[in-house]
């Protein structure tokens, strides 16, 4: 569960995000949807307690980002804009680090990071360097290590980022796993198809602004229009970023 | 805290696994008892020849002159056939000095005027300053024996013409001529220390950023602070790996090499110096792996850091080689100074002079805090979110 409240950040004139308030429950997909360079990124990067917000403030799970980063970061798993692994390490060592990282450690850490590896399909990749993995491998590992400690609450910054389309679907199927198991999910994306199919609450957010967010149905309702590609035009005022 | 040790540990595996990398810097610590070695080989074989050696000297018109060069002869001088044009054979430098004794040599010296010969050579070759000297040293001693002659003969003590006598006494020795260069080896020591753990830190600090590995580690809960000191402690076996060959490979230049019979000097490079020398540089392990770590976190790329980090190493150089050429007395504020007391120290080892203990205590406790103040420096870098801005 994560609530933010009039979250700003500006980076020296420019004012990346302004006044962002919204809230994230569990169990649900929430999609923030922008054009690049819109503030998606540095909303999440501050949730995720990276950056100090200028003013405004979030809670996840009841614990305040300012306050209690370490509580905070011990309750997010986090798939960042940057995505660097260790070469000279194997998926299992780079998964590995980050749970001890996390406190754990012995025989539970080994299983959960096999249960992740069996879960994201990555067995035949585990004991491998991750020098020369492709892209779609990377983010395997990068996910899993995420997702080392169990974490309530799942921050991803757009998880499919230069994936193929097999890749992509399986992401989209990986993230609704996740919140079937009652997680609570927010993931930015500049791809509209990809947040009308896959969100229960999109957050339209356009020059660090919200400007639109509900339910699918109800983006439509508010901007009247029939399909949600309109809808999307209709709130951020223009065409760009949309993509497929 | 233990945590400081998972980073400390992943490093470790990280970095022994980047073998290139440290193999490089194991290569510079034996670059200095590399450069000792060939150095010693050099001095020592030179004195050697200086010593030992007989001058050959080749005389063009040796006829015009027989008793100068029987004088020659005399006193062990090997005369040779010198080549028809001596001023391009110096220039080249096929020979170091050659004696041009001209036709009217035997008028004028029959006249009794000065009788010219000219010395051939080139001034500014170092190697053949021992040859000019002592050539030029011969011909004066000749002339001057000559001289008393005629005075005798008219009846002149030789004393009348020669109102100032003389009397040289050079106190250099090989072995001083030595002692310069090992007024360097403090330096190699801290130079193998400092790049023992560059080419680590810069993978741990710059390499992180570079990698994009770095904003998703600051995410694990633990205060960013912690990461600064496991990546910084995670160096100091790599730093310490290179004192620990660097002076091994100094011990084993000064006890296999027959030091003694090359410089005519016997050099204490026991177990007991060494472990003296050990543990009077470890605390600049400390500071090489601190201020280190401090100035690539800064970087943002390998290359980066590649082009700051060996003016790193360079600076602690600077005191180091002002010792070669002024020495130092070891008074207590050069102890303030970090590197610069411990080389002072590390010299007095070497050349079992005394120490002050106090002198050890006050160096390494300088320099401890000296690190750790740069550690906090790095510390509050990686609080500070320019660390995953500045990109």
């Amino acid at each position: 569960m994560i609530q933010v409240q009039s979250l700003s950040k500006s980076f020296g004139k420019v004012k990346a995000v302004q006044n962002v308030s919204f809230s994230a429950p569990n169990g649900q997909i929430t999609g923030v949807l922008g054009p690049n360079g819109a503030g998606k990124s540095t909303t999440l990067r501050m949730l995720y307690t990276l950056l100090k917000p200028d003013g405004g403030t979030a809670q996840v799970d009841g614990f305040d980002i300012i306050r209690a980063p370490l509580e905070v970061q011990r309750r997010i798993g986090v798939l960042a804009d940057a995505r660097g692994l260790y070469p000279r390490l194997t998926s299992r060592e780079n998964i590995r680090y980050y749970g001890r990282l996390h406190g754990l450690g012995g025989e539970s850490l080994e299983k959960q990071i096999e249960a992740l590896l069996a879960m994201l399909d990555m067995q035949e990749i585990a004991d491998r360097p991750t020098e020369g993995f492709s892209t779609g491998e990377k983010l395997k590992v990068a996910i899993a290590r995420a997702l080392v400690h169990n974490p309530q609450n799942i921050l991803l910054d757009e998880p499919t980022n230069g994936l193929d389309v097999m890749s992509t679907r399986a992401m989209r199927q990986f993230i609704q796993r996740l919140r079937d198991d009652g997680k609570c999910v927010l993931f930015t994306s500049h791809i509209m198809q990809e947040v009308a199919a896959l969100c229960d609450q999109i957050i339209i957010i356009s020059h660090g602004q919200i400007s639109a967010s509900g339910a699918p149905d109800d983006l439509r309702r508010q901007t009247g229009q029939e399909n949600l590609e309109d809808a999307f035009v209709a709130a951020i005022g223009s065409a760009e970023g949309l993509e497929r | 805290m233990n945590r400081i040790w998972v980073i400390f540990h992943k490093e470790m595996l990280d970095n022994l696994r980047d073998y290139r990398s440290w193999t490089t810097g194991v290569f510079w610590a034996l670059f200095g008892p590399l450069i000792m070695g060939a150095v010693i080989m050099m001095v020592g074989s030179n004195f050697r020849e200086i010593a030992k050696q007989a001058l050959r000297l080749p005389v063009l018109g040796a006829e015009h002159a027989p008793s100068l060069v029987a004088f020659l002869r005399q006193q062990n001088v090997i005369i040779e056939t010198a080549p028809a044009d001596p001023e391009a054979a110096v220039r080249a430098g096929d020979i170091n000095v050659a004696l041009v004794i001209p036709p009217e040599y035997g008028e004028e010296f029959r006249a009794g005027k000065s009788a010219r010969v000219r010395l051939v050579f080139d001034s500014t070759r170092q190697s053949a300053l021992g040859d000019i000297r002592q050539a030029t040293r011969l011909l004066e001693s000749y002339s001057e024996y000559i001289g008393i002659l005629r005075l005798s003969l008219r009846g002149v003590s030789p004393e009348v013409a020669r109102a100032v006598q003389v009397e040289e006494r050079d106190t250099a020795t090989p072995q001083s001529q030595a002692l310069i260069f090992l007024s360097m080896l403090p330096y190699f020591i801290i130079f193998a220390i400092f790049n023992g753990a560059a080419p680590v830190i810069t993978d741990a600090t710059a390499g992180e950023r570079e990698r994009g590995s770095l904003e998703p580690l600051l995410i694990n809960p633990l205060p960013r602070g912690w990461f600064a000191v496991g990546k910084m402690l995670s160096a100091i076996p790599f730093a310490a790996l290179n004192l620990v060959i660097t002076l091994a490979g100094f011990a084993a230049i000064f006890n296999l090499l027959p030091v003694e019979e090359l410089l005519g000097m016997q050099i204490e490079m026991d177990a007991g110096a060494l472990t003296a020398i050990f543990l009077v540089c470890l605390p600049i392990v400390l500071l090489a792996c601190a201020i280190q770590t401090l100035i690539a976190s800064f970087t943002k790329t390998t290359k980066e850091a590649g082009t700051y980090l060996p003016f790193v190493g360079l600076i602690p150089a600077l005191p180091g080689i002002a010792l070669a050429f002024l020495p130092v007395k070891p008074e207590l504020w050069t102890m303030l100074i970090p590197t610069f007391g411990q080389q002072i120290l590390i010299n007095q080892f070497l050349r079992s002079e005394p120490i002050l203990m106090n002198n050890i205590i006050v160096s390494a406790l300088v320099t401890l805090a000296v690190s750790a103040v740069i550690t906090w420096g790095a510390i509050k870098f990686y609080e500070n979110e320019r660390i995953v801005m500045g990109r």
